[in-house]
C-alpha cells in the first residue's frame, strides 16, 4: 500500500502526529549561557535527563526514557571512538549532530516499520573561543543551531516562549541567578504548554505556578562549567545548589 | 545490556588495532625498558617518580619524556618499556575509564580499573613474547573504600600485585631496590611514617643513585631545567609536583 505516493505521504504524516501528540506532555528541557559556561535545566519524575557525553559536550532529552538511553548512549560511542582515533579536540558538536545523531534519528524516523526514536534532544558543547553552542533534534531527525539559548518541549509555542524568556535575560549572569532564570523559562514553558491558546503568562502567573509545581517535582540541573580544572567540563548541580534557586518558591 | 566495555566498542567497530607479529620467528627474549620508575608508600598517600630519559639501544633519544602519566582523578600509571605500546595502552585505560563513567553513570571501581589494565597488558603479549613492545607498568590510586593510595604493579602476563611500602621497575631499579629496603628497615624513619617532604628527598635522590650507575636513565639538569616527574596520590585526588618545587629540593639539600 505504501507504493502510492500519496499513502507514503499520509504515512509520514501520521508518524509525525503520533510523535508529537506522545511527546506533548514532556517537562521541557531549558538550555541557557552563564558566566562560567552553559547551564542545562528540567524537572522529572525520576529518570535522569541531563547527561554527560564528552568533556565539553553534554546532552539532555524528553521522550521516551529507552530511547533516551539508545541516543545517549550512541553519541557517547560515536564522540570517544573519535576521541580514541584522533584526539579530543577533534571531537565537535557540529559534527556529532550532522553526521551522528541527525542522520540516526532521521532513518529511525523514515522506516515506516519501525519505531522512530521518541525524543527530542538537546547537546550542548562549551567552545574554547566562548562562543558556546546549542542544538536541538527532533524527533524527525532534524537539527537547529541555536546560539543565546534553545530549549525541547511539548510544543513549538512552548519552546518559542522559553528561548524568548531566555534571550531576555543577561547572558554573563552568575550560576545562582542563571539558575533563577531558567526556572522561570521553564515555568514559562510550561504554562504555555498548558494553555489552551498557548499565551504568554505573567511574571506573577509563573511565580505562582512555580510555587505550586515545584513541590512534587524533582529539578535537575547540570553545568558544563568552564572554570573546572578538570578536562571533564560537565557538573550535575548537587541539591545544596539547586535549594538555593528553589529557596524563593517554597517558602510561601 | 549493552556492553559498557570501552574495549569491546572498540573491537565491534573494528576499531582495535590487531597484534602486530614479526615476520620473523621468535626473538631471544629480553627486557628493554630503559628507564627508572618507582612508587612510594608516605604518610599521607603515594608519590610516584620517574627520570624524563627514553633510550633506544645506546642512544639517548629524547631527554624529556614523561612516563608517569595521570588515568583519571585519583589514579596514575608509570611506564616502563617501549613508549609506543605504553602510551597507547595508558590512552586506552583513560578512556576505558572515562567510557564507564558516562555510560554507566557511576565511576569505575578501583578493581575494575586494575582488571581493565590487565587486559591490555595481556593483549599485548603476543609482541611482548617476541621482544618488542613490552611495557610493565606500576599503577597508583587512591581506594575510596578503603580510604588509602595504594601502589600495584603488573608482570608481562597481566598478573596484578600490591605491594605495600614501595615499588620499583625498570632497567635501573634494581640498583635502588635494595637501597630502598635498606632505608625502609633500617633507616631513621620507615618510608610509611615520612611526611611529604622527606619521601620527595628520598624519590629524587633514588633517581639520581639510579642515573649514576644505569645509563638508560637520566639524571636532572639544571641548566637545560629537566627534572624528574614526580605524581602525587592521596585522598585530594592527583597533583603533579611542581618543578619550582623540585628544584628547591636538588638546589638546596642535594649538593
Amino acid at each position: 500500500m505504501l507504493e502510492e505516493p500519496y499513502r507514503w505521504v499520509e504515512a509520514m504524516r501520521n508518524r509525525r502526529d503520533y510523535l508529537d501528540d506522545q511527546l506533548r506532555g514532556a517537562s521541557p528541557v531549558v538550555a541557557t549561557h552563564y558566566r562560567d559556561g552553559v547551564l542545562l535545566l528540567t524537572t522529572t519524575p525520576g529518570p535522569r535527563k541531563v547527561f554527560e557525553v564528552y568533556n565539553e559536550i553534554a546532552f539532555a532529552a524528553i521522550g521516551h526514557p529507552a530511547d533516551i538511553e539508545k541516543l545517549r548512549k550512541a553519541v557517547i560511542d560515536i564522540a570517544h571512538l573519535e576521541g580514541f582515533n584522533l584526539s579530543a579536540s577533534d571531537v565537535n558538536l557540529q559534527r556529532l549532530v550532522s553526521f551522528g545523531i541527525g542522520p540516526l534519528v532521521k532513518e529511525a524516523f523514515d522506516e515506516i516499520f519501525r519505531s522512530p526514536f521518541l525524543a527530542r534532544v538537546l547537546v550542548a558543547e562549551l567552545d574554547p573561543s566562548g562562543d558556546d553552542v546549542f542544538y536541538t533534534i527532533d524527533a524527525d531527525g532534524s537539527f537547529v543551531r541555536a546560539g543565546r539559548a534553545a530549549a525541547v518541549g511539548g510544543s513549538e509555542e512552548c519552546v518559542d516562549a522559553i528561548v524568548e524568556y531566555l534571550s531576555a535575560e543577561p547572558a554573563d549572569a552568575e550560576l545562582a541567578v542563571a539558575l533563577d532564570g531558567a526556572l522561570k523559562a521553564w515555568g514559562c514553558g510550561r504554562l504555555v504548554l498548558d494553555s489552551e491558546e498557548g499565551e504568554k503568562p505573567s511574571a506573577e502567573q509563573v511565580d505562582e505556578y512555580l510555587r505550586g509545581a515545584l513541590k512534587d517535582l524533582q529539578v535537575e540541573a547540570g553545568v558544563l562549567d568552564r572554570s573546572l580544572p578538570t578536562k571533564s567540563k560537565f557538573r550535575l548541580l548537587g541539591d545544596d545548589e539547586l535549594q538555593d534557586a528553589l529557596g524563593a518558591y517554597s517558602g510561601a | 545490556m549493552e556492553s559498557c566495555d570501552f574495549l569491546d566498542m572498540l573491537r565491534e567497530g573494528g576499531h582495535l588495532p590487531e597484534a602486530t607479529t614479526m615476520a620473523q620467528g621468535k626473538r631471544d627474549f629480553e627486557s628493554v625498558e630503559g628507564t627508572t620508575i618507582l612508587a612510594v608508600r608516605y604518610r599521607d598517600g603515594v608519590l610516584v617518580a620517574g627520570d624524563r630519559r627514553a633510550t633506544m639501544g645506546n642512544l639517548v633519544v629524547y631527554d624529556r619524556a614523561d612516563k608517569v602519566l595521570s588515568i583519571d582523578d585519583d589514579s596514575v600509571m608509570a611506564i616502563s618499556g617501549s613508549p609506543a605500546t605504553a602510551y597507547e595502552i595508558a590512552r586506552m585505560l583513560e578512556m576505558s575509564v572515562q567510557y564507564y563513567r558516562r555510560t554507566q553513570l557511576q565511576k569505575l571501581s578501583l578493581d575494575g580499573k586494575l582488571r581493565t589494565l590487565s587486559r591490555l597488558l595481556r593483549q599485548n603479549l603476543q609482541m611482548a613474547m617476541q621482544g618488542v613492545g613490552t611495557v610493565i607498568p606500576i599503577y597508583a590510586a587512591y581506594d575510596e573504600r578503603d580510604q588509602q593510595s595504594k601502589i600495584f604493579f603488573y608482570d608481562l602476563l597481566g598478573a596484578t600485585f600490591e605491594c605495600v611500602d614501595f615499588s620499583t621497575t625498570g632497567s635501573g631499579s634494581h640498583i635502588i631496590r635494595g637501597a630502598l629496603y635498606y632505608l625502609n628497615r633500617w633507616g631513621e624513619t620507615p618510608i610509611a611514617e615520612m611526611d611529604e617532604a622527606a619521601a620527595l628527598e628520598l624519590v629524587v635522590k633514588m633517581l639520581e643513585t639510579a642515573a649514576e650507575y644505569d645509563t638508560a636513565t637520566g639524571g636532572y639538569r639544571a641548566t637545560a631545567r629537566i627534572y624528574p616527574t614526580v605524581m602525587r596520590v592521596g585522598a585530594e585526588g592527583i597533583r603533579s609536583v611542581g618543578e619550582d618545587e623540585l628544584e628547591a629540593i636538588f638546589q638546596g639539600r642535594m649538593s
